[in-house]
């Protein structure tokens, strides 16, 4: 493949990357935007609803999605990832790996039949592993592109799909393949994992079936879960009771993540809430230190939970067990009364603390906290501290998704503001090098 | 096709698995592992509709892996909900086409 230039290149596929590209596409730019995963949607894609309004995740998210793929400005490279990055001039040259989904993309309708023909079934992290996929699949219902993707990790080579695919998609000769994007600016749109649920030994680390995380709580609420319903992963009980573990990440010195992680209280409150609405007779309990609502009718949302029904605990959760039965034991120390409280659920979600996901090699300043750093997060809050990259959403740091809109916007509108300063001289530097 | 791309591509996956040996020999074992377990909760699921903590003491396998095999089976299709039995999902096996 030639080198394509662009005047943007936007890394991470999730709401904040397509906002920032759609945002500069709107304004006649040429973008590329570059995701890992074989569909865009990030994150998002796999929530049940935002707070506080309650609105669907996939119905915000997919016409968005849909709008990237079919915007005549933006390039998409999906199942790609960025290897290095290169200063030239004013820009950058950036080289991509194309990695082989062993699919024909022009020729794969989306049809699955290849999935449904592959003997292996696997574990799908678009469930949090708690749901199942082939070894090729189209990555989930509303996947863009529409395509099919092979996971050599797992593929026995046997052919079996190839024969079944009614239009002959199956190219496993495809090879991993590098191509250069020359490109006027960047934005990181990277993303967060969570704290990993191992570090937090006194939690059961990982190991009680019955403590999950947040994320996994999402897709049991989502329409699409792996169960079709809220059922415990331990052993497919429906939970009469569910506790919320808040700050099981964040605010701890002992992980050295010291930062409140912004999200995580409301989350918790929007899927106590969720839960309320499909498990009418479970009792929810959310223990904290102390809640945030920082929001725009954050607050509201908070009092409307308590008014139905949830139990809002303050107290400092200080292990988790479980009994003969797997129903875990919370051991609790209440904050007002200095009192130490064992209570046993049915299932418990720890809200883990956001961390920035890995990223590609770019050479970029980060935080102390790990996160990109910005120099002027109060004037320039995208604004890295290389002439020309800009960060946005949860790369930057931990953020909600209206914040992370916001901020795709705001560094749409810095990267665009740079493209436009530069242009001339990024003509001058290209008519030098390639005439 | 012709036979002689069909001979190419036979000879294409017999290199795929030569340079992926190690992940196919895993995928193997785990294909045989999953054989075995289907089978056992297919059998335990044509008999009658069950909870997973009863398919898991039919079948001794863990309840958390039943559980995994049920979600995976409903998708596929293998499995279908049967109502409640308390707090626990009943699934027995889908009709299957003659």
């Amino acid at each position: 493949m030639d080198n394509l230039h662009m005047d943007a290149l936007v890394v991470g596929g999730g709401i904040a990357g397509m906002q920032s590209a759609l945002d500069l596409a709107d304004q006649g730019f040429q973008v590329a935007l570059v995701e890992r995963e074989a569909s865009i949607g990030g994150r998002m894609i796999t929530l049940s609803k935002v707070f506080p309004t309650l609105d669907c995740c996939s119905c915000i998210t997919t016409p968005k999605m849909s709008a990237v793929t079919h915007h005549p400005n933006i390039h998409l490279f999906t199942y790609c990832e960025v290897q290095s990055v290169q200063e030239h001039g004013a820009g950058f040259d950036i080289s991509i790996l194309q990695k082989p989904r062993y699919v024909d993309v022009s020729k794969c309708t989306g049809c699955r039949d290849c999935e449904y023909e592959c003997p292996i079934t696997v574990p799908n992290p678009f469930d949090r592993n708690l749901g199942a996929y082939r070894a090729i699949r189209v990555p989930f219902s509303t996947a863009v592109p529409q395509k099919a993707v092979l996971d050599p990790e797992y593929c026995l080579w046997c052919g079996k799909c190839e024969q079944r695919c009614p239009v002959d998609a199956i190219d496993f000769s495809q090879q991993p393949e590098t191509f250069n994007i020359e490109a006027n600016s960047i934005i990181m749109a990277t993303g967060f994992d969570l704290t990993p649920i191992e570090t937090k030994k006194e939690y059961g680390g990982g190991k009680l079936h019955n403590v999950i995380d947040p994320l996994m709580m999402e897709r049991f609420l989502a329409p699409t879960g792996p169960y079709g319903r809220v059922l415990r992963p331990g052993d497919g009980k429906e939970p009469g009771s569910i506790a919320y573990v808040q700050c099981a990440g964040s605010r701890d010195d002992t992980l050295g993540i010291t930062y409140c992680s912004r999200v995580c209280c409301m989350y918790a409150i929007k899927q106590a809430m969720l839960l309320n609405g499909a498990l009418p007779l479970a009792d929810i309990t959310i223990y904290y230190m102390d809640i945030r609502t920082f929001g725009k009718g954050y607050e509201q949302f908070y009092q409307n939970a308590k008014a139905m029904g949830v139990e809002f605990v303050r107290g400092k959760v200080a292990n988790i067990n479980e009994d003969a039965d797997h129903n875990p034991i919370v051991k609790v120390e209440m904050t007002d009364t200095g009192e130490i409280v064992e209570r046993t659920h049915d299932l418990v979600v720890l809200s883990q603390g956001i961390v920035p996901a890995s990223r590609p090699t770019v050479s970029l300043p980060l935080g102390s906290d790990g996160f990109i750093s910005v120099p002027s997060p109060d004037s320039a809050p995208c604004v890295t501290k290389r002439p020309g990259i800009f960060v946005t959403g949860t790369a930057a740091s931990p953020m909600d998704i209206v914040d992370s809109i916001v901020s795709a916007s705001a560094a749409a509108a810095e990267a665009s503001a740079y493209i436009r300063e530069n242009n001339g001289r990024l003509e001058v530097q290209k008519e030098a090098l390639y005439v | 096709m012709t036979t002689t791309q069909t001979l190419s591509r036979a000879e294409l996956l017999k290199q795929l698995r030569t340079t992926h040996a190690e992940s196919v020999k895993r995928a193997q074992e785990l294909l045989k592992e999953q054989k075995k377990m289907q089978q056992e909760l297919c059998a335990v699921f044509r008999e009658k509709a069950r909870t997973v903590p009863e398919a898991a003491e039919s079948t001794g396998i863990p309840a958390n892996k039943v559980l995994w095999f049920v979600a995976a089976m409903k998708k596929y299709g293998v499995v279908v909900e049967a109502g409640m039995c308390g707090d626990y999902p009943l699934y027995k096996k889908a009709e299957e086409e003659a």
